[in-house]
């Protein structure tokens, strides 16, 4: 019935600045005024978000139909499968693989806040499903889907956005976004880019938190005392949150900064641009 | 014990069964070697004054101490002032040949006594003689056949004359050289070296080729930087040869 | 190999103050001076695809390269031998040691022959192997291994190496590295000018002209294969490299990598024995090489690990390493590409536990000079470990549980449905602390977000 009490800011025009890069058919809503095509996506929520975190989800929602989005969301999807792909079960990665591929079959733009989940559908799945009916399906997929930072300054070429989030900030490269889809300007760029927003640098930013999946339980001293390294520096660096775009990230650096009682928060990318938290 | 024929089938066999990981080349390399030596050598004659600096300034970054003088009779001046440093008593060098020079006379004036690595094999007392002046001595003083501005390297031939020890049993090593050595990137000692060993036996009368980047370092305790642990503690350069 | 399976090794090395401050030192001094050195350097990413290229090149025609190694060694007066196993290598070394009168060794780091256990080999049959490398020396006088692949003794405190050195010694040393580094010297130098054989491993062999390779910064390279009359070098059949234009290629990047210098203090080019005219050098020179599994992997999953130059730079950047040391390992080569190396040299099975010592965050493929994909071939080692079922029943159970979770969407609904109502117990001021069996390893030391009260999937009904 009624939509979300954040509709009525959509209509709202986002100042944007179009970096240069690859004409895009889609261009947002940056000449001002109305977009001259709807942009339509499909959110990729993740197991995590939608389990644990789905105010992240809903901060994406809000954040993209204020940039004049339309979002769009394949229910019954669970996970990308990167838990058993990477833990070497890889038949059973293909089958949950096949199943996402076939629910985001069609969609133009699929959006995951998160780098590891995008990593997994563009670099995995092709090779998961080669051979198979999905093949093609699966490269395909690969090419329409973003993570969230990604989507916003490569497709819709913003870079600043308004939001109600004031407070200093820190930024944590979650590693399958930094080193496996190389990308460390874009969130650092739309965090510099809320007028609220103090970013300060973190230092060993691209260091593992310690989370790797399955890996923080199976080791789970050893991810432990890397997360320790990681909270001292996020501690250090005076900020009031950290930042990340990967919900697994936010599980390890949040449980760990909750349990050593700091006020520091653990917050996604989402969320300071969509300006639900510190308003 | 596998024999080579066995082993190298197995080897075949895998490299068969292997494929290819992704299309791959090895090093493009100089058609003749000796011709894009000789270019390099053209090269340099030019441009040794820049190599000279570059050098300069990375020799002083791995500790090396630069000197330079006007004419091969200064160079024994050098040394003695550096063994007066050392209290050294006495010096072991290459060959007249090898060196460009006889540091004899002067040295010994000076009270030091000069080993020299001599040209001939000699028998098992020669080397073990040799082998004790060398350990014995506290300064050892050889040429430098290349000398690798990029990096402040040294670059030693072993041979006839040219004993490798003594720029390896010494406290200090002291290379003596002018300006038709220098040379400017490692891809240039690459061209050398693919040159040197056309025809090897004809071009090196040794077994051994050292390229010497500074003092002999460790940071193995600790990772406290030391210097001189099995090799020379300082290593020095003598330039012969004014702008 | 140790009886204590890796994960509680691993915690022991958690527990070890010193141990982690000086890996925290070390490490981060050598990413920095890595960092640094390929900053100022913009043909290093040129350079090391290069290399890349050059050492897949090279395994796609290994049989060839080797020949014409051998070929070239024994046209200079070497000797060439082939060692299919590690046991073969030894017993190589020892008939030499027989034949020749050798009773005393001096060796230079080399961690094949750690591979292949000689030291203990050559112990047994009265043949005393002297190491000469200062941190190899200092962890032999401790009857340890090295932990870590170019500065093995990382571990030990300064007052530590000055107890065991000062024993040697006979007199009480200071806990001072130029001290302790002095007496090494004047000690080892004996051994150099007393030894009958020198062993040493191969950086590179250069094919086209028989040379062997070697890079070092202390000088014992240099003693070893200059003083004794017998010189041994052990060479994996992988470092084999076709010409003198290749090897710049790789002297260009591989100390940046490993240490952030431009070059190391020595590289050191041997071809054969000495020449005659020569004045020093040994008599004898002697070629092993070793495959020890190698050779199985050129068509195997692990073929990119053959590319591995032994500069240590995946250790350094590696958040388990960093976190447990290499000894936690267990192996004789530790950090991500040791994983690699211990299937390779030890079968799978070896690595059951080892190959889940990563969070696959990527840092080593990042740093490698030839972009070895380590995670890959993680993650398939991990494929064959399930395939193959190495991995535990359990543990294939949780998984299979999960994939059925993950491909129904209705059981996805109820897990979350069953969390929530399971948490309640646990749940102190909106967060999980406290919980038990698989769960208590993530809360023994962080807190776990509860199963929200709504799902993404179920307030997705008042956002549409």
């Amino acid at each position: 019935m009624s939509a979300s009490a954040n509709d009525s800011r959509s209509e709202k025009t986002v100042p944007a600045r179009v970096p240069a890069g690859p004409p895009v058919p889609s261009a947002g809503p940056s000449k001002g005024g109305e977009p001259q095509r709807r942009v339509d996506v499909s959110l990729m929520i993740t197991c995590l978000a939608d389990t644990f975190f789905p105010e992240v989800g809903v901060a994406m929602v809000t954040l993209l139909r204020r940039l004049g989005v339309r979002v769009g969301f394949p229910e019954g999807q669970t996970c990308c499968g990167m838990p058993l792909f990477n833990s070497g079960y890889h038949a059973d990665a293909a089958a949950v693989a096949a199943r996402t591929v076939d629910l985001f079959a069609g969609t133009e733009h699929v959006v995951v806040p998160s780098g590891s989940c995008a990593f997994m559908v563009k670099a995995e799945y092709p090779g998961l499903l080669a051979g198979s009916p999905r093949e093609q399906a699966a490269r395909d997929l690969a090419s329409r889907t973003r993570e969230l930072s990604q989507f916003l300054v490569e497709v819709l070429g913003v870079e600043s956005v308004e939001s109600r989030f004031t407070g200093k900030v820190t930024y944590h490269d979650s590693c399958h976004l930094l080193r496996g889809l190389g990308e460390s300007r874009s969130p650092r760029a739309l965090l510099r880019g809320v007028r609220g927003v103090e970013l300060v640098e973190l230092s060993g930013a691209d260091e593992c938190c310690g989370f790797g999946g399955s890996f923080s339980v199976r080791l789970p001293e050893v991810s432990a005392a890397i997360l320790g390294k990681k909270l001292d520096r996020v501690e250090q660096s005076g900020a009031d949150c950290v930042v990340a775009c990967d919900a697994g990230c936010l599980m390890q650096m949040g449980g760990g900064l909750s349990r050593r009682r700091s006020r520091v928060r653990a917050l996604h990318l989402a969320q300071i641009l969509a300006g639900e938290e510190g308003a | 014990m596998a024999t080579r024929a066995l082993f190298l089938e197995r080897i075949r066999r895998e490299v068969e069964k292997g494929g290819e990981f992704f299309p791959a080349v090895t090093a493009s390399r100089p058609a003749h070697p000796s011709d894009a030596a000789e270019l390099v050598k053209r090269q340099m004659a030019e441009r040794w004054p820049e190599a000279l600096d570059r050098f300069k300034v990375e020799f002083e970054r791995v500790a090396g101490v630069f000197h330079r003088v006007a004419g091969w009779g200064d160079v024994p001046d050098v040394i003695v002032e550096i063994a007066r440093e050392k209290a050294a008593r006495s010096v072991v060098a290459w060959d007249e040949s090898a060196l460009g020079l006889d540091l004899r006379p002067r040295l010994e004036a000076e009270g030091l006594s000069v080993a020299v690595g001599g040209t001939g094999a000699g028998d098992e007392n020669a080397r073990r003689r040799h082998r004790e002046d060398s350990a014995r001595a506290l300064i050892g003083v050889t040429g430098a056949d290349f000398v690798l501005a990029e990096t402040g390297t040294l670059i030693l031939l072993s041979g006839r004359g040219r004993p490798r020890t003594t720029s390896l049993l010494p406290d200090a090593h002291i290379a003596v050289f002018d300006r038709t050595r220098l040379v400017e990137s490692l891809a240039q000692v690459g061209i050398l070296l693919e040159a040197l060993h056309e025809d090897p036996t004809r071009a090196m009368s040794g077994a051994m080729i050292n390229l010497i980047t500074g003092p002999s370092r460790t940071a193995d305790i600790e990772l406290t930087l030391t210097r001189g642990v099995h090799g020379p503690k300082d290593v020095h350069a003598i330039f012969v040869g004014m702008p | 190999m140790s009886e204590v399976r890796f994960p509680e090794r691993a915690a022991t090395a958690l527990k070890d103050r010193f141990l982690q401050e000086a890996l925290t030192i070390a490490t981060t001094k050598f990413i920095d001076l890595r960092k640094e050195s390929f900053a100022g350097f913009p043909d290093g990413e040129t350079l090391r695809d290069r290399a890349r290229s050059i050492k897949e090149a090279t395994l796609q025609k290994l049989h060839v390269h080797l020949g014409q190694l051998a070929d070239n060694v024994e046209r200079l007066g070497g000797h060439v031998h082939w060692a299919t196993t590690g046991a073969e290598a030894c017993d190589i070394i020892l008939g030499l040691c027989r034949d020749r009168g050798v009773r005393m060794v001096v060796k230079s780091k080399s961690m094949a022959t750690e591979e292949i256990d000689l030291n203990e080999a050559l112990e047994h049959s009265g043949v005393t192997p002297v190491e000469t490398d200062l941190g190899e020396y200092i962890i032999q006088l401790a009857h340890e291994r090295p932990s870590h692949i170019i500065a093995p003794a990382i571990h030990k405190t300064k007052g530590q190496v000055a107890d065991l050195i000062s024993d040697v010694a006979g007199r009480r040393l200071p806990a001072d590295p130029e001290a302790l580094t002095a007496a090494a010297r004047i000690h080892l130098r004996q051994k150099f000018l007393e030894a009958d054989m020198g062993i040493t491993g191969a950086n590179f062999a250069v094919a086209e002209t028989g040379t062997v390779v070697l890079v070092t910064n202390e000088g014992n390279g240099r003693m070893v294969t200059s003083l004794p009359r017998i010189h041994v070098a052990l060479m994996g059949i992988e470092k084999v490299i076709p010409s003198m234009t290749d090897l710049a290629v790789f002297l260009a990047i591989l100390a940046r990598s490993a240490t952030g210098q431009k070059l190391s203090s020595y590289t050191t080019l041997v071809r054969g024995p000495r020449q005659p005219g020569e004045l020093d050098g040994p008599e004898e020179f002697h070629l092993i090489l070793l495959d020890n599994g190698r050779a199985q992997q050129i068509a195997g999953p692990l073929r990119e690990a053959l590319y591995c130059l032994r500069c240590g730079a995946c250790l350094n950047v590696c958040p388990v390493y960093r976190q447990i040391g290499g000894h936690a390992y267990g192996y004789t080569y530790p950090g991500p590409i040791g994983i690699l190396l211990t299937a390779m040299l030890r079968g799978e099975e070896s690595v059951k536990d080892l190959a889940h010592a990563s969070s696959l965050c990527g840092a080593c493929k990042d740093v490698c000079p030839v972009r070895i994909d380590i995670p890959r071939m993680l993650v398939d080692l991990r494929q064959h470990l399930d395939e193959h079922k190495i991995a535990p029943r359990a543990e294939r159970l949780v998984f299979s549980l999960l994939r059925r979770v993950l491909t129904s969407p209705a059981t996805f609904r109820m897990s979350a449905a069953a969390g929530r109502l399971l948490q309640r117990p646990f749940a102190r001021n909106g967060r999980l602390t406290g919980l038990p069996f698989l769960f208590s390893r993530w809360t023994q030391a962080r807190d776990l977000p509860p199963v929200a009260k709504k799902t993404f999937h179920e307030r997705w009904k008042d956002l549409r």
